[in-house]
């Protein structure tokens, strides 16, 4: 039960193996972890570039009936060249009275509290940034930074609508930060680590098979209820529909966002997107197994399965009405956290009593 | 018509129809004289009265709803006529005339009476200029404050500039509504916001989520409408314009309630395959605006644009298609004409029966899909089940008409209580459901697109089998109508939004002395606080959508 810290090689030590900046010492150390960062950066970036003007916009037509942009380009890829000129290009608008530390604040925070969470996540073929003890606490922590954004937007907008949407940003994290950690916490039970190379070592061996293929013992297929859970509490942490009531944009009209224009805008959004795209690689790292996979290299694997978890949150999208936020703080706190406590409890007990 | 339920004032009701001298006699000495209008007899009374008078009309007689109210100005005199009606039976009307001299035009408000009577007063203050003494709330309302006169009234100068400062415009956002005593919040929704369906204005109160207070401001899309029909001739020049009341396409049922009124005013008869073919028009058109109704009204559930709003989108395009190869237009179809319809069906017509049977047959795979998409969904249940309540009582009291009241259990339907058309024809039943909430006139909607359905699919049959000699679209309507002087109608139709009714005064011209609208998303919309007030920001939005209020139609 207590598997060895394991010394994986992480991205910044092959950087500087291969390019010999380890000789420079710390000097050389340090700019090795910048380009590793640099790296894994712009991955999640150019993944974000393309989930938002293109893949976001293709999904919903597939859901609707329709096609899209397919003017610009081969199947209308280059509209993401055009949308970034164009949303970029635009005036940056900003009211009068705004608080203006805290409104140029939060786009920031709210675009990099999300990047830092990449740092520990395990992407396969070597991509990681770095592998501490307690990445999981690491990365649940940095997630939820984020909500400092949303209220320092939704207050420092100097409107009302924002303010609302800022208001009901909190009430919702509080409500479903609790279930989504002390799920990922009975993920820990079986683990013995919070170690994010750990939890992806556990998933590995073949928990049964079936016509000669081993079927992995993911989390996801040991513990569905959890799995389920961590879904939805993370959807509902996210703010996407059928739990998008901080942005609403027929009732409070884009709520937190609502005062924020071109480059902002664009901060705003790409956080969103990637705390989307962090939400899914946690998924995947402590419910799917990581970047593990037959043939294909790992890294090929963790964005096939984070860009299928992304899927998932714009199928919601497409079909699902939005809760009231009463509602939701109800189904937060009289449900998913009983039922989140329930599954920490009895996964305890059956992992007590089975596994010891 | 309801007759399973006993009524206590049958004495004012005979079979014939309304009973005027036990009426007169009920009212006794308050009725100064009477006249005749074509829809109704109408009792003129006193302007210290009126609250007396319709009290006693509401209460004794069973005159729950308070249709219209009507204000015009004469060259001796104003005057405002209330259009009384019953839910029970739409047949029976009446009329109350009150006069009021020129030099003080101030009538009793019958606000206290009918609330209905509230929008409907500040209405005719606004426009025509009489005063409505103890009015909760007298402020203009289709016009902006600060407008300089009463745009409706004889000496009105159209062409005098509206000469006020910019400055002096309400600026809904200058107050400062900050209140240290409570923790209430003032919140403006809209003009500008994604879910008013338009240019409309929400003053909303909001006591952290939930809504102390609404106050709707409309206004914003006045075209003076009923001014532009004032100054166009009956023939030819004011059919167009109600193409542009309700343009969700409610086009062709907007137009025949101006048909119907003229029709009854200068006495003009109407083919009976012209009928087929408008009632086949007005059910087409009906099911095209109640599948918007469906497609926005889940778009504020929902969020963002998804596959319902698509879906019902794609519906509604075979629907426009059909309405497009019928009049020649897709949204501004100016197809009726007095006496009849602009030309028969287009050539060839087996194509177009065929096109038509083609939709109808896939509409029930395609409600079903809403049905599985919607209406069984557990979050959109949550969501509307039991939120934006309409006490049946609360809808008579607003004069909400339509699909608004049905949903609320009030058992009506202008085209079978007052039968026109070729509706008294054809086999179809009135959806009504008892829940009053969002979720019932969302199901309302749903089961009346299918009565629709079944309506044209009748027509569709009739008109194939019509024989060829036999194919009047027109009857002969002379080319300058110039229906007698000093008749008055008040006549509505079932539109998808509810009675669209037109009050029309000949003075001997070609062009109506007098002509008003009512519009049914006017009342409807009137009863949005009894709806949302209490209950979360999102009901209200929901109940707003649930509405399907037209904002043509209600600023006209």
């Amino acid at each position: 039960m207590n598997p060895a810290p394991l010394e994986a090689v992480l991205l910044p030590e092959t950087i500087s193996e291969l390019t010999g900046l380890g000789q420079f010492g710390i000097l050389g150390d340090m700019i090795a972890a910048f380009l590793a960062a640099f790296f894994v950066g712009n991955l999640m970036l150019a993944m974000t570039g393309v989930a938002g003007p293109w893949a976001k916009r293709k999904i919903t037509a597939a859901f609707t009936d329709r096609i899209a942009v397919n003017r610009v380009g081969p199947f209308g890829l280059l509209i993401i060249v055009a949308s970034a000129v164009q949303l970029l290009a635009k005036e940056l608008i900003i009211p009068e009275h705004v608080d203006r530390p805290a409104y140029d604040l939060a786009p920031v925070v709210i675009a990099s509290s999300a990047m830092l969470g990449f740092a520990v996540i395990p992407m396969g073929s070597g991509i990681q940034l770095a592998d501490p003890e307690v990445g999981l606490v690491f990365v649940f922590a940095i997630a939820s930074i984020a909500s400092v954004g949303l209220v320092m937007a939704g207050y420092a907008s100097n409107n009302k609508f924002s303010m609302l949407g800022g208001l009901r940003a909190v009430a919702q994290n509080i409500a479903y930060e609790i279930p989504l950690i002390v799920t990922g916490a009975s993920v820990v039970i079986f683990t013995g680590t919070l170690q994010m190379s750990g939890i992806v070592e556990a998933q590995q061996q073949a928990l049964f098979t079936v016509a000669g293929i081993g079927i992995p013992a993911w989390f996801a297929i040991v513990n569905p209820f959890a799995f389920v859970l961590f879904l939805a509490a993370n959807i509902a942490e996210l703010g996407r529909n059928p739990f998008d009531t901080p942005e609403a944009p027929t009732e409070i009209v884009a709520g937190y966002q609502t005062e924020y224009s071109s480059v902002y805008f664009v901060l705003i959004y790409l956080g969103e997107f990637l705390h989307i795209f962090l939400g899914a690689a946690i998924i995947t790292t402590i419910f799917l197994g990581g970047p593990t996979g037959p043939v294909l290299p790992g890294i090929v694997w963790f964005i096939i399965k984070i860009w299928a978890i992304f899927l998932f949150t714009q199928w919601l999208r497409s079909a699902l009405p939005r809760v009231r936020i009463d509602q939701m703080i109800e189904i937060g706190w009289k449900g998913m956290l009983v039922l989140s406590f329930a599954n920490l409890v009895l996964t305890a007990v059956i992992v007590g009593v089975f596994v010891a | 018509m309801s007759l399973e339920e006993p009524q206590p004032e049958s004495t004012y009701v005979t079979d014939e129809g309304v009973d005027y001298d036990a009426l007169e006699s009920l009212l006794g000495a308050h009725v100064l004289g009477r006249e005749t209008h074509l829809n109704a007899e109408a009792f003129v009374i006193r302007p210290d009265e009126v609250q007396e008078v319709l009290g006693l009309l509401k209460d004794e007689a069973g005159f729950d709803y308070l249709s219209c109210v009507t204000a015009q100005e004469y060259e001796d005199r104003y005057e405002s006529i209330y259009h009384l009606k019953k839910y029970g039976d739409m047949t029976r009307e009446v009329g109350v005339v009150v006069p009021v001299p020129r030099d003080d035009p101030v009538s009793q408000t019958a606000a206290p009476v009918y609330k209905t009577a509230d929008w409907h007063e500040r209405e005719a203050y606004d426009l025509v200029g009489i005063e409505y003494e103890g009015h909760p709330d007298l402020r203009r309302i289709l016009l902006p404050e600060t407008w300089q006169g009463h745009p409706l009234g004889l000496d009105y100068d159209q062409d005098k500039p509206q000469i006020v400062p910019y400055r002096e415009h309400v600026n809904p956002i200058e107050g400062d509504y900050r209140d240290s005593d409570s923790d209430t919040m003032f919140i403006n929704i809209g003009p500008h916001h994604p879910a008013t369906h338009g240019v409309l204005h929400l003053k909303a109160v909001l006591d952290g989520e939930q809504v102390v207070d609404v106050d709707p401001d409309i206004g914003y899309l006045h075209r003076c409408e009923e001014q532009m029909c004032q100054q166009s001739t009956y023939r030819h020049q004011i059919m167009p314009y109600p193409d542009r009341w309700d343009y969700a396409p409610g086009g062709l049922m907007n137009e025949w309630a101006y048909a119907r009124a003229v029709e009854d005013l200068a006495d003009i008869d109407v083919p009976e395959y012209a009928q087929v073919i408008r009632t086949m028009g007005a059910e087409l058109c009906r099911m095209c605006s109640h599948m918007l109704a469906l497609g926005t009204f889940c778009l504020d559930i929902y969020g963002d644009f998804t596959a319902i709003f698509m879906y019902a989108m794609r519906d509604r395009e075979k629907l426009q298609s059909i309405l497009e190869d019928l009049t020649g237009q897709r949204m501004m179809f100016n197809y009726l004409r007095l006496g009849g319809v602009a030309w028969d069906l287009p050539e060839p017509r087996e194509e177009f029966f065929e096109k038509t049977r083609d939709f109808l047959e896939d509409l029930p795979v395609a409600t079903q899909e809403y049905h599985d998409l919607i209406t069984s969904n557990e979050i959109f249940q949550i969501r509307t089940v039991g939120t934006g309540v309409l006490p049946p009582e609360a809808a008579k009291e607003y004069g909400a008409t339509g699909p608004v009241a049905r949903a609320s259990g009030v058992d009506m339907d202008l085209r079978r209580d007052d039968p026109y058309g070729y509706y008294d024809e054809l086999d179809w039943e009135v959806a009504v459901e008892h829940g009053c909430d969002n979720y019932s006139r969302l199901l309302v909607r749903m089961r009346e697109v299918e009565q629709s359905a079944k309506i044209v699919e009748q027509c569709i049959d009739l008109l194939e089998e019509w024989p060829e000699e036999d194919r009047e679209i027109q009857s002969n309507v002379p080319r300058t109508l110039k229906p007698d002087p000093d008749t008055e109608v008040y006549r509505g139709v079932e539109a998808a939004k509810g009675e669209l009714g037109i009050y029309m005064r000949s003075d001997g011209t070609a062009k109506p002395a007098r002509f008003k609208i009512r519009s049914p998303c006017f009342s409807n919309l009137s009863t949005l606080g009894e709806m949302a007030e209490g209950e979360y920001v999102a009901d209200l939005i929901a109940s707003l959508g649930s509405l399907d209020i037209i904002l043509g139609e209600v600023d006209r």
